[in-house]
C-alpha cells in the first residue's frame, strides 16, 4: 500500500515537473499605439503658422540676412509677383515640415518595419525606418532620412540629410544641408502632436522646439491634390495677368 | 446675457474663419484689397476645380463672358468648408462677397459664396 502510495505521488510529481519544465512563453512584443489614420490640421491654420514668430527664433546672421532677402508669398514680407519660394517659383517639393503645415490632410500607415507618412499636398511621402541605425552620411533629399525608435507610447523620429534649397515654412525660414530634427509624435486625446526640434549651427545658435497638432480627419479620403508649375503659369497669367514664356496648359 | 456672449463667440470664431480664408491663398494681400468686401449678384460663366487656386469667373450682367475672376482656396482646403467640383455651374445666380482687386483689377478673392438652392459656403 504504501510502495503503491509512492508510486502515485511520485508519478504526480513527475506530471507536475514535466508541465513546470514546458518552455516559457516568449516575452510578449511591447505593445505601442497605433497612429495610423487620417490627420487635418486645424482649419483655421493658414500654412503659414505652425512655426513660432521668426522673432522668437535664434537665427544666426547668415539665416537672419537670408530669410530677409527671401520675397515669399505668405506672411509679412510677401510679394507673390516676385516671389523666390521655390515651391512656386519652380514647383519643387515642399520640403519637411512646411509640407505639413498646408492645412490639408496626411495619412500615417504604421507597419512592424516603417511607419509612412503619406500627405494630400502633391501627393508627396516620406518613410521613417524603425529600430535600424541613422546613416551618417546619407544622400540629400527633400524630406531627409528619418529613422524611429519608441520610447513608451512615443514614436521619436531623427532626421537628417535634407537638401537645403528647401525653406522650413512658407514665411521663407531657411536651414542648411546640417539640417537634424528630432521629432517625438504622441497622442494628445483624439489628437496627434509632433513635436519638433530644429537643430542646425549654420542657421540657429540654440536648438529650438516647434509644437503642431493634428486631429483626425472626418473621413479617411484623400483629395488628389498635385500643383504643377503648369498650374502657377496658368494662374500667374490669369490674376496676375503675367506674360509667360512657354505656353500654358489651358 | 448667455445669448450676446454667444452671439460674441460665434462671431470671433466667424472673424478667424474669414481671416484665415483669406490669409490661405498666397499673395492675397500683393493682389487684393483685404480690407474691403463687395457682395454681388452674378451669374457663374466658369467654375474651374484646379490648383493652386479653384476659379470662378462671373458675369454682372448676366451674359456668356467672364467679366470678373475670383479665386477660391485649394481644392482639398475648400472640401473642408464643404466646397465640391459640381459646386456651382455655368449659368448659375449665386450671391458672392469677395476682396477686390487692387488698382482696379478685375479680379478677387471669394469670402463666401450663396449658391442657387441658398446654402452659403465659405472658402
Amino acid at each position: 500500500m504504501i510502495r503503491h502510495l509512492l508510486a502515485v505521488s511520485t508519478a504526480a510529481a513527475l506530471l507536475a515537473a514535466a508541465a513546470c519544465s514546458k518552455p516559457a512563453a516568449a516575452p510578449a512584443a511591447p505593445v505601442h499605439p497605433n497612429l495610423s489614420g487620417t490627420w487635418l490640421r486645424p482649419l483655421r491654420d493658414t500654412g503659414v503658422g505652425g512655426l513660432p514668430e521668426v522673432k522668437d527664433l535664434p537665427l544666426t546672421p547668415w539665416a537672419a540676412a537670408k530669410f530677409k532677402a527671401e520675397r515669399p508669398a505668405a506672411g509679412e514680407n510677401q510679394d507673390f509677383p516676385n516671389t523666390t519660394d521655390p515651391s512656386l517659383k519652380y514647383a519643387d517639393p515642399n520640403g519637411y515640415p512646411r509640407i505639413s503645415l498646408h492645412p490639408m490632410r496626411f495619412k500615417l500607415i504604421q507597419t512592424d518595419d516603417y511607419v509612412y507618412q503619406l500627405w494630400e499636398y502633391n501627393q508627396n511621402w516620406r518613410q521613417i525606418a524603425l529600430n535600424v541605425p541613422q546613416d551618417p552620411d546619407p544622400a540629400l533629399t527633400w524630406y531627409g532620412n528619418a529613422i524611429g525608435t519608441w520610447e513608451g507610447d512615443t514614436l521619436v523620429v531623427d532626421s537628417i540629410g535634407y537638401k537645403d534649397s528647401t525653406w522650413l515654412d512658407a514665411r521663407g525660414l531657411p536651414h542648411t544641408q546640417d539640417l537634424h530634427l528630432v521629432e517625438r509624435i504622441h497622442r494628445v486625446g483624439e489628437n496627434l502632436a509632433f513635436d519638433i526640434t530644429f537643430e542646425d549651427p549654420g542657421a540657429f545658435t540654440k536648438p529650438w522646439t516647434a509644437h503642431l497638432i493634428f486631429r483626425p480627419s472626418p473621413d479617411g479620403s484623400m483629395t488628389e491634390n498635385i500643383y504643377t508649375i503648369s498650374d502657377e503659369l496658368r494662374f500667374r497669367e490669369r490674376f496676375l495677368n503675367q506674360k509667360v514664356n512657354i505656353p500654358i496648359r489651358r | 446675457m448667455r445669448r450676446s456672449v454667444f452671439r460674441i463667440v460665434l462671431g470671433a470664431v466667424a472673424a478667424c474663419l474669414v481671416s484665415a480664408s483669406a490669409l490661405a491663398h498666397h499673395g492675397a494681400a500683393s493682389l487684393y484689397d483685404m480690407g474691403k468686401e463687395t457682395t454681388l449678384k452674378v451669374t457663374v460663366t466658369e467654375y474651374v476645380w484646379t490648383n493652386p487656386h479653384v476659379e470662378v469667373g462671373v458675369s454682372t450682367s448676366g451674359g456668356p463672358t467672364t467679366e470678373l475672376l475670383l479665386e477660391l482656396g485649394s481644392p482639398p482646403n475648400i472640401r473642408n468648408r464643404g466646397w465640391t467640383s459640381r459646386t456651382v455651374k455655368a449659368g448659375d445666380v449665386v450671391t458672392v462677397t469677395f476682396h477686390p482687386g487692387l488698382r482696379g483689377a478685375k479680379i478677387g478673392v471669394v469670402v463666401k459664396l450663396v449658391t442657387p438652392d441658398g446654402k452659403e459656403l465659405r472658402s
